[in-house]
């Protein structure tokens, strides 16, 4: 090896113990031990050129490793004694700098303040409020909604499972039957909750996003009152009036099955952008509660009736914010949380 | 499900328009997905001639050929095909006409223009298959009969002058009679106040077909009968088998069907028509494949076993087992039952004999099977939505009479009808005043009648308010009271429905406690310059082990995404560190992330054995200044920000490394590991642990990339929740001035801030004066120093009399003595 290098090789390992920035001064400066010594290749006889660019690469290498050793060593902070936890700040701080709550834009994430209205809402019309598992089981998720084992409905839902047996919940309807138990008529309660669906992410479809449901169950509950106590809801969180429409769908838990469609709240009903330029949009799945739902909620459905709904929170938050991409929601980045 | 129109006016004699049928199914029906024009689709494209080919002076690949379109002059179309002879019928696509096929593949559909190709004009195009939409084969120009007119229009020749409606499957889930267009008719007939006549042919159950020529053996066997409630069938001869009439292919296409060979297109289009499937089987194929060599089929139902496989009609081996149903001849399998067929037995066009199968399975089993062998065929999802087995006996006979009809085919065997549990019929009694109740409606019984006989439900009790209603078999959806409702709702219109508010009592709404502490929390931090997140509830074990936590802690997804959503986290902390590092690569240099959610960890589990869901507040503070101090600190300057706001008092901080393991529960158990023993502290209230909070351990801060000065918490709502809220009475505040004096002692380093300022603030908190104790300063000389000096800053009010200089100086020597005894400090 080239006398030069061999030199600059011991050096370095004398050198360890050197800080990151001694190093790089000392190594990979303009006029560094490194640097000039591959800009002297310049020099050497052509023949020798190779094995000295080799072994000028290796030493580099080896720089370059105990920099990057440095680097993580300088994020390591120990103080040499313990802290006192009681102190109300270190006795390292000095005077003018005591830990204080910071003066930057705090935020609530848009998601969860869009529920916060909702819920309030609803808390104004009278209902209670039960926040939905995330965890659970099939006889929540399935059986007590009237999905008996095999029903061909349960592929309606992309359903994640653990090991264990335990089921993701893939709608809020997963409370229904805790919410009819815990509760006693006149029910009136909205359940929302993180729900989750095994499929793809796009910018419209999520695995992971919010529901919200709400049951009411009271002697006489009629369709025209869901009608009606939707419509309410709707108008009061959208503050204009709207027309509604029901179009018949499919749940197994619900009898007649509803989808709930408004007139587009932005354009009129002359046709943008939100509403697929059809003047519509299609919110969220209603329906009278199924007898059998009842019963197994410890319900006698000769006595009482009621309805229920379920709507998509990250939708409607999309739709009001103009956010184009549901995977903003829960990107976290403080470009996008902190314009809220 | 796609339907056509045509079809649909023809059996329900619908005078609508397409846009009334589209609204009528939206709003009485169920979703519809999309819907087509064809005689739009087909605008501008006729059947042409070829009258002259000649080959291009400049290109050998294309053919030039002059056409007749029906008019005077010719027009002169190149083409890629040169196989194309004079006399040949063809589909011309004239300039401005959109190619069909790019109608629905393309964001813009191709429209036709006359263009040059190499030095001669092309005025038009002649149209492959699947540029037509009609096939595959893009390799050649259709051909069509030699009886197509000449200058007609393409679509009106193919019958596709029509409008395809495709309708949601999902809004059908529960409606196995809407999967053939003859359900689709009826009810669409009875929305528009009509009602519907069931073809004669639907209704009639006569076995009254009998054998003509030649007799085929033909023997079944059901070894299935609990998944195969009935099994029928029938064997034929003399079979041509040959392309199927242009009306029929054209049907088949319309309802997304291939087109393949008249006796495959019959049972096709009366499948889809009765939305009962049929399979045909070819007799001698059936005969030379059993290995018992017999004179007759033999056909037995029954569950395959281990190690048992097909060759189905997708050309693919399917492996079997013993819950999966089948078609056997005496020893293989010849089809996997009410899914697909075998393609030993599959009907070409060499066969003389067939075997038609008509047959009702199990919804579950089929459903199952087909999830299992993943294959999703029509007939399998016709199945899944539950048959009435009472069709299968006219839906057999129709298919007879159609092959007759094609083929001058004869029958050579009686049917054979394996039904041993005749379904019974179903009656349900309504009561008129609960369906206006439970509908919100007021309809006359009358109304209530006309719409239920629309639907053929017959009447056979008529009481006062009550109606007893016999449910028409193929309404297998329909079980109890309720579903009637329904029907009743769904024709009047849930449009007809009023909006009417629900009228409620005075009792008060519940409060949600933890919803409502959340909403607290959330004000507070956003307050106070942090940033809400919400992230995702998995993680992988990667990530954890990044933060020092315990992968085998956390539960595991059987069918995760993508690797690195493969587990529930056990924290919300590794979430919030993966966001804090992006962020911080982003370049944002000092912020708070916060969220409040649940994590699970394995086993703990709640009273009812389900994972335990506590609410948790976890936060990650950042920043990339340099500072002497410990960033646990400023954690903990906001949980007390919190906490004080909340007036929530009396919270005890201990050191980590001092406090005992034992005591904490298993979700603090889990996360101590993610912060540094030294310079984090167990929040406490009494005997309860509320939290942690501090700096984060090193190896994190290092595997997320994290600058020194970085800490977190992380607090349990549902304990926090627990602790009463102490709306202390009001306190008589003392009227005269207050008077301040600092006290700076020198104390070991081991004695604890808290220790000496609870012995400072007892001394002046009593009856005679109140008082506050706040800190100045706390100093080391060096960082090896074994003593610290604190300067309390203390300022006292008497509740009788204003303190003088010598009543000063009482209560400091009382202190002090107090602090000398306790804890051995030295005053300063």
């Amino acid at each position: 090896m080239d006398n030069n290098l061999e030199k600059i090789q011991v050096q370095l390992q004398k050198d360890t113990n050197l800080s990151y920035e001694e190093l790089k001064t000392k190594y990979l400066s303009t006029n560094g031990l490194l640097t000039l010594a591959m800009k002297a290749i310049a020099s050497i006889p052509n023949d020798q050129k190779a094995t000295y660019g080799q072994n000028v690469n290796q030493l580099k290498s080896s720089v370059t490793e105990l920099l990057d050793q440095k680097k993580n060593q300088s994020l390591v902070y120990s103080p040499n004694n313990r802290i006192d936890p009681t102190a109300p700040f270190d006795v390292n701080t000095p005077k003018n700098d005591r830990p204080e709550i910071w003066d930057i834009k705090g935020t609530k994430h848009p998601l969860h303040k869009e529920v916060e209205k909702l819920v309030e809402i609803f808390q104004r019309m009278g209902f209670d409020v039960m926040e939905s598992k995330q965890m659970d089981d099939d006889y929540h998720m399935f059986e007590s909604l009237n999905f008996p084992v095999g029903h061909p409905a349960r592929d309606m839902y992309d359903t994640f499972w653990t090991e264990d047996g335990f089921v993701l919940p893939a709608h809020t309807s997963t409370m229904q039957n805790r919410a009819l138990k815990q509760f006693e008529p006149p029910i009136r309660v909205v359940l929302p909750g993180r729900v989750f669906r095994h499929e793809a992410t796009d910018a419209s479809h999520g695995h992971t996003f919010y529901q919200m449901e709400g049951i009411y169950v009271d002697k006489g509950i009629s369709l025209a009152n869901m009608k009606a106590t939707i419509k309410t809801f709707l108008e009061a969180y959208l503050e204009t009036d709207l027309e509604v429409r029901i179009q018949p769908s499919f749940f197994p838990f619900t009898e007649p099955d509803c989808e709930f469609v408004i007139s587009c709240p932005f354009c009129n009903k002359t046709g943008c952008s939100t509403c697929g330029h059809s003047g519509w949009i299609e919110l969220m799945g209603c329906g009278m509660i199924h007898p059998n739902v009842l019963t197994q909620g410890g319900i006698d459905p000769e006595v009482y009736s009621g309805f229920a709904w379920g709507f998509g929170v990250d939708r409607l938050t999309m739709i009001k914010l103009a956010i184009n991409d549901i995977r903003y929601l829960r990107d976290s980045n403080l470009n996008f949380l902190r314009q809220f | 499900m796609k339907i056509s129109v045509n079809l649909l006016k023809q059996l329900g004699k619908i005078d609508k328009s397409n846009e009334e049928i589209v609204k009528g199914i939206k709003e009485h029906i169920g979703e519809v997905e999309s819907y087509q024009d064809l005689a739009e689709d087909y605008s501008d494209i006729i059947v042409a001639e070829i009258k002259e080919k000649k080959d291009h002076p400049n290109a050998d690949k294309l053919g030039v050929y002059q056409l007749n379109i029906g008019e005077e002059k010719l027009v002169q179309v190149l083409a890629g095909d040169k196989t194309l002879v004079v006399g040949d019928k063809v589909a011309y696509l004239k300039p401005g006409a959109k190619v069909p096929y790019t109608i629905y593949t393309e964001e813009k559909p191709f429209i036709i223009q006359s263009r040059d190709m190499r030095g001669m004009l092309s005025d038009g195009m002649m149209g492959s298959e699947k540029e037509l939409n009609l096939g595959n084969d893009h390799t050649i120009v259709m051909r069509l009969p030699d009886d197509a007119p000449v200058g007609k229009s393409f679509a009106e020749y193919y019958d596709l002058d029509d409008f395809i409606i495709d309708i949601e499957n999902k809004a059908l889930t529960n409606r196995g009679d809407l999967f053939g267009i003859l359900g689709l008719a009826r009810e669409l007939t009875v929305i528009f106040g009509k009602p519907f006549n069931t073809p004669v042919w639907y209704l009639d159950n006569t076995k009254n077909l009998r054998e003509e020529s030649s007799c085929l053996g033909l023997n079944i066997i059901n070894d299935a009968e609990v998944l195969c409630p009935r099994y029928t069938a029938i064997a034929m001869d003399n079979i041509v088998v040959e392309e199927s009439p242009m009306w029929l292919k054209s049907a088949l296409i319309k309802f997304g069907y291939k087109p393949i060979n008249n006796i495959v297109d019959v049972t096709n289009y009366i499948s889809q028509l009765s939305g009962q499937p049929l399979h045909a089987f070819d007799y001698d194929k059936v005969i030379s494949n059993d290995p018992n060599k017999n004179s007759s089929a033999n056909i037995t139902i029954r569950m395959a076993r281990e190690g048992e496989s097909i060759l189905g009609l997708d050309e693919k081996v399917h492996e079997l087992n013993d819950r999966v149903m089948i078609i056997s001849d005496s020893t293989n399998p010849l089809a996997i039952a009410g899914i697909m067929g075998g393609s030993e037995t599959e009907v070409d066009n060499n066969t003389q004999r067939i075997i038609i199968e008509c047959a009702n399975f199990d919804k579950t089993n089929i459903r199952k099977t087909s999830m299992l062998l993943g294959l999703n065929t029509e007939a399998g999802t016709k199945f899944k939505h539950a048959l009435d087995p009472n069709q299968c006996i006219p839906v057999l006979k129709e298919t007879v009479r159609m092959v007759k009809e094609l083929t001058k085919a004869t029958i050579a065997s009686d049917i054979i009808d394996i039904y041993p549990t005749v379904e019974e019929e179903r009656n349900i009694t309504l009561s008129i005043v609960k369906i206006n109740s439970h509908l919100g409606l007021d309809l006359q019984k009358e109304t209530i009648s006309q719409i239920l006989t629309n639907l053929e439900y017959k009447i056979v009790k008529d009481d006062d308010d009550f109606l007893t209603v016999l449910v028409p078999s193929w309404r297998k959806d329909v079980n109890i009271k309720e579903d009637i409702h329904e029907d009743i709702g769904r024709i009047f219109g849930y449009n007809n429905v009023e909006s009417i508010l629900p009228l409620r009592n005075l009792i008060p709404a519940k409060d949600n406690a933890i919803f409502t502490l959340k909403k607290k929390i959330r004000q507070i931090l956003a307050d106070s310059g942090a940033n809400e997140t919400d992230t995702y509830s998995f993680i992988d074990i990667v990530t954890l082990e990044k933060a020092n936590l315990d992968a085998n802690k956390a539960y595991k997804l059987k069918n995760a995404l993508a690797p690195e959503l493969a587990l529930m986290r056990t924290s919300l902390i590794p979430s919030l560190l993966l966001k804090t590092q992006m962020n911080l690569q982003e370049g944002y240099d000092k912020f708070i992330l916060y969220e409040m959610n649940i994590p699970h960890i394995q086993g703990y589990v709640d009273e009812n054995k389900l994972p335990r869901e506590d609410w948790h507040l976890s936060s990650v503070i950042t920043s990339i200044e340099k500072r002497n101090d410990s960033a646990y600190y400023i954690a903990k300057r906001y949980v007390e920000k919190i906490l004080n706001t909340l007036n929530i008092k009396d919270i005890e901080y201990t050191l980590l490394s001092e406090y005992s393991e034992e005591k904490l529960t298993e979700d603090f158990k889990n996360s101590i590991y993610m912060f540094d023993r030294n310079t984090s502290a167990v929040i406490t209230a009494g005997d309860v642990v509320l939290g942690i909070v501090g700096e984060l351990d090193n190896k994190v801060k290092m595997n997320f990339k994290l600058p020194k000065y970085s800490a977190a918490f992380d607090i349990n709502l549902n304990v926090l929740n627990t602790i009463e809220i102490k709306n202390s009475a009001y306190v008589e505040m003392p009227k005269y001035p207050e008077s301040r004096v600092d006290l700076c002692v020198e104390a070991e380093d081991e004695i604890r801030y808290k220790d000496l300022y609870d012995v400072v603030f007892k001394e002046i908190n009593n009856d005679d004066m109140k008082g506050t104790v706040s800190c100045i300063d706390i100093y080391k000389a060096n960082e090896k120093a074994t003593m610290k000096r604190i300067t309390f800053g203390i300022a006292v009010k008497n509740f009788n009399k204003t303190l003088n200089d010598k009543d000063i100086k009482v209560i400091t020597e009382k202190i002090i003595k107090q602090l000398e005894k306790t804890y051995s400090v030295k005053i300063i």
